[in-house]
């Protein structure tokens, strides 16, 4: 069982007010190592500097959007298993199946609640702690 | 909850930018540009605010969002055309979204009947053969939305709500794939091996304390080979560097079995002395990496940038990157142990352009912007403010007491007043801001004005990017909006009489914001029919304004309209009626140390022009006694300054006088007199004039009785604090406590222009 507070997760999203949203969600999950990104390219920079334990990104992002960020990701040794949940709407559903032949971990379907998000990471990383 | 709060207030704030986003991508979208990256920025906007809404529970906004939203995402996908009409419904929609927004920020209420009619419009264009329902449709939208979880508890806030979902799959077979930390650690240690990168920026303390980089650098070569980059980038120019300050970083590559612990014992006794990064792998280069993954390549590691590698204990040399710039390539220090000081001060004279080409990316988490609460800012530039008048003060008592200027105490006065003009210069670029956050307000203005007007207008703008103090951009708005206003109510004819003029039926506004001689200027211009100048002659006289007999330029015409109780409109209309004339935006500007004019040609149009200083703030001025009073003239108003001989000061008239300067006359006004200091003026022989010059380039000859000097003063407004005066722009305090009027060059100009006759002055009489 993983200590939430011993995983390292960059959230990606082009809005300031959605980060800040997941943040304060995966702070009280338990998270404590959270970096921010505005978009995929600036992600990819982040990761390659520094890995991440798990990526939460948003879907639709100028420059590189999130899909681009899964392929980039799952195309670089050392960063490949980086465990990666897509936030998704309803309406994007055929990016959804993309993203899982592009070896997504899971994904969150917007909106959700702080209990639907720490759900879905259990799913990838077992029970957290 | 205050966290969640404190997000509101940045989704509010990011609203404000993408609804900035959404108009300026519709309007790109109008002028013809509708490629799928505008398309889908104007739809990410929208989706974006929506999204941000659902998390506060924002319904009315996210109900409008989300019907606008469905629109956007079937223009994005070419299932509904964008023509020129649609751009423009959404146009209009953006606007009724920007209501809903202030709404739910509760700084305005929304026209409900408007909001449900724009979205009755958005869904007959979404789907064309649907039943138009306008009335019903807003109902439809709330039953739509009774279902869904928005107004949840706070505890369990839905994030990011997008659509109205109970569930949450999408109805396909999916398997999360799991995975744990050992693996991905696994995965990260093997593709970097154990390497390490180490950086090292050492402070002055470290080489006081006798400690240097080059011991460091060797003790973790104990650990196992590696590899050292100097940064020399940051060393600066000869003439500004500090010998015993620290200007190099090293990063080092480092392959080792040991931990991070053992890494960080080399650096045990320059603890707190040196800043220090460690971490796992390469890590150098990520732009690299980039670059090869996004070029289709999956390099097995990142290589390491092949910058400026120093081996040790192998002599030290310091390159420059390989590129083929002229640098003293090689710069050779004794070998290891190498004398820190000397290796860091050997690169100065390659220091500049190496500063260009040796880029070492030390990773970080790419450029932040910190947003900061703007009344911090107004504190800190008060507080500058009152420093700059505290070291006047101190100046001035120094001074005072004859301490030689060569004396240290005078000279640490010196360096104190050019640190205290840096702080200043520094703290005003923080709150300098583009006036593109005023004129992104505009083209609704235009947009409203002109279909109110029954006319047809295109807002061009230019130069939005112009930077001016926020103490002024916030004053920008209201005569903007007013010459806009003007422009398309007054300047622009009707369709059908620019079809009959021959012009092209749509007008054209052009608003432009530009920096000329130390001040912003605005302009707004049209392409109307003009001032027509017998008729605001005639309305002038009629009303009293003038008298009949005054011979007037056309330029002094088209400026009658500034008079107040002047309007030429037939019918007062909404848009430019009584309420506020141009009077008054000139006289507000005016407070604000700045002008307003106009200028015309018939059938052409007209340009007003408006001019203000680019801060509120501070001023340089020259300190000046006027019978027994101290004023300050704004120093950029000022060419020259003289002491009139008495053969180059001319009567003219009555009761003028000019002086001659050179080969030109400059009427001679006395500052006393007209603010009303004193009831003659002294011989002008006697004082000291300041030639000045007006906005409009004319030309006067000030008469003060004594000059004190050139000083920087903190502007206070005179109107917050007492009341508007003619003739003073504001006041300042000055380095001894006293307060002092701040001049208004051009009103006093104006103001003797417009005095009535007095009797003959004794100045006169002396003169002669």
């Amino acid at each position: 069982m993983p200590q939430a507070s011993s995983i390292s997760v960059l959230v990606v999203d082009d809005q300031l007010t959605m980060r800040a949203l997941i943040r304060n969600a995966l702070q009280q999950i338990g998270f404590k190592d959270i970096r921010e990104a505005p978009d995929g390219e600036e992600a990819l920079k982040n990761l390659l500097a520094k890995p991440a334990n798990l990526v939460i990104s948003d879907f639709n992002m100028p420059k590189m959007d999130g899909l681009a960020l899964l392929r980039a990701v799952r195309s670089h040794p050392p960063i490949r298993q980086t465990a990666f949940v897509m936030l998704t709407g309803r309406a994007d559903r055929e990016l959804v199946q993309r993203a899982v032949q592009f070896g997504v971990n899971n994904y969150c379907v917007k909106p959700f609640t702080v209990q639907g998000l720490r759900d879905k990471i259990e799913q990838v990383f077992g029970q957290l702690t | 909850m205050d966290e969640l709060e404190a997000i509101k207030v940045t989704f509010f704030q990011e609203c404000e930018e993408l609804l900035a986003d959404l108009e300026g991508g519709l309007l790109a979208m109008q002028d013809g540009n509708d490629d799928g990256d505008t398309v889908n920025a104007v739809f990410r906007a929208v989706h974006s605010i929506k999204g941000g809404a659902g998390a506060f529970g924002l319904e009315p906004l996210v109900r409008f969002a989300h019907v606008f939203e469905t629109l956007l995402d079937a223009v994005r996908s070419n299932e509904v055309p964008a023509t020129p009409d649609l751009v423009v419904t959404l146009l209009r929609a953006s606007d009724v979204l920007a209501d809903h927004v202030s709404s739910a920020r509760g700084l305005g209420v929304v026209d409900e009947a408007v909001s449900a009619a724009m979205a009755a419009e958005l869904k007959a264009c979404t789907d064309p053969n649907a039943a138009p329902a306008p009335v019903a449709a807003p109902v439809v939208e709330a039953a739509a939305f009774e279902a869904a979880p928005v107004a949840a508890a706070p505890a369990e806030a839905l994030i990011g709500a997008d659509d109205a979902l109970d569930d949450d799959d999408l109805g396909f077979d999916f398997q999360p794939m799991t995975i744990t930390i050992d693996e991905q650690a696994a995965d990260v240690a093997a593709a970097v091996g154990n390497v390490w990168t180490v950086s090292i920026r050492p402070k002055s303390d470290l080489y006081r304390k006798a400690n240097e980089t080059a011991l460091l650098l060797r003790e973790l070569a104990r650990l196992g080979p590696i590899e050292a980059t100097l940064d020399a980038s940051a060393i600066p120019p000869l003439d500004l560097l500090d010998a015993e300050a620290a200007y190099a970083t090293w990063t080092v590559r480092l392959e080792t079995e040991e931990d991070e612990t053992a890494i960080r014992e080399v650096f045990e006794f320059v603890d707190g002395d040196c800043d220090l990064e460690i971490t796992r792998g390469e890590g150098l280069n990520p732009d690299a990496a980039l670059a090869a993954l996004l070029a289709g390549e999956a390099p097995a590691a990142a290589p390491a940038a092949p910058v400026a590698v120093a081996e040790i204990p192998a002599p030290v040399v310091v390159e420059a990157a390989p590129e083929p710039v002229a640098v003293a390539p090689v710069v050779e220090a004794a070998p290891a142990p190498v004398a820190a000081p000397v290796a860091q001060a050997a690169p100065v004279a390659a220091a500049p352009a190496a500063a260009k080409t040796q880029q070492i990316d030390v990773p970080g988490p790419g450029q932040s912007v910190i947003r900061v609460d703007p009344e911090r800012i107004d504190r800190l530039i008060d507080l500058v403010g009152e420093l700059v008048i505290n070291q006047a003060m101190l100046a001035q008592r120094v001074g005072e007491y004859g301490i030689a200027p060569s004396s240290n105490l005078a000279m640490g006065l010196d360096e104190l007043e050019q640190l205290t003009r840096e702080i200043q210069d520094s703290v005003m670029a923080i709150r300098a801001q583009p006036v593109k956050s005023v004129f992104q307000r505009m083209p609704r203005l235009v947009r409203e004005v002109a279909s109110m007007t029954g006319k047809q207008a295109r807002l061009v703008m230019d130069g939005e990017n112009t930077e001016v103090d926020k103490t002024v951009i916030e004053r920008l708005s209201d005569p903007i909006t007013h010459m806009l206003r003007n422009a398309i109510d007054h300047g622009l004819e009707s369709p059908e009489e620019r079809k009959a003029a021959g012009k092209n039926p749509e007008g054209v506004v052009r608003l432009a914001a530009l920096h000329r001689s130390g001040r912003i200027v605005i302009e707004v211009s049209d392409d109307g029919k003009g001032i027509n100048r017998e008729r605001v002659h005639s309305i002038a006289i009629k009303k009293g304004l003038i008298s009949p007999e005054l011979q007037l330029t056309d330029e002094e015409i088209d400026n009658l309209i500034f008079l107040p109780g002047f309007s030429t409109a037939d019918k007062i209309s909404d848009v430019s009626g009584r309420g506020v004339g141009m009077d008054v935006v000139k006289r507000s500007v005016q407070a604000l140390g700045g002008r307003i004019s106009i200028t015309s040609r018939p059938g052409q149009g007209s340009t007003f022009t408006l001019s203000l200083p680019l801060t509120l703030a501070v001023l340089d001025g020259m300190v000046v006694d006027v019978a027994g009073e101290t004023l300050v003239v704004p120093l950029a108003a000022i060419v020259e300054s003289l002491r009139p001989k008495p053969e180059e000061v001319r009567p003219l008239g009555p009761v003028g006088s000019v002086l001659a300067v050179r080969d030109s006359f400059v009427p001679l006004i006395d500052v006393g007199l007209t603010l009303g200091y004193r009831e003659a003026s002294p011989p002008p022989t006697e004082g000291v004039v300041l030639l000045v010059e007006g906005e409009d380039g004319s030309r006067a000859a000030l008469v003060a009785d004594a000059i004190h000097g050139q000083r920087q003063v903190v502007i206070k407004s005179l109107e917050q604090n007492y009341q508007q005066v003619d003739g003073v722009a504001a006041a300042t305090i000055l380095g001894d406590g006293r307060v002092a009027l701040i001049l208004d060059v051009d009103a006093v100009i104006s103001l003797r222009r417009r005095e009535p006759p007095r009797p003959v002055e004794p100045t006169l009489i002396a003169a002669e």
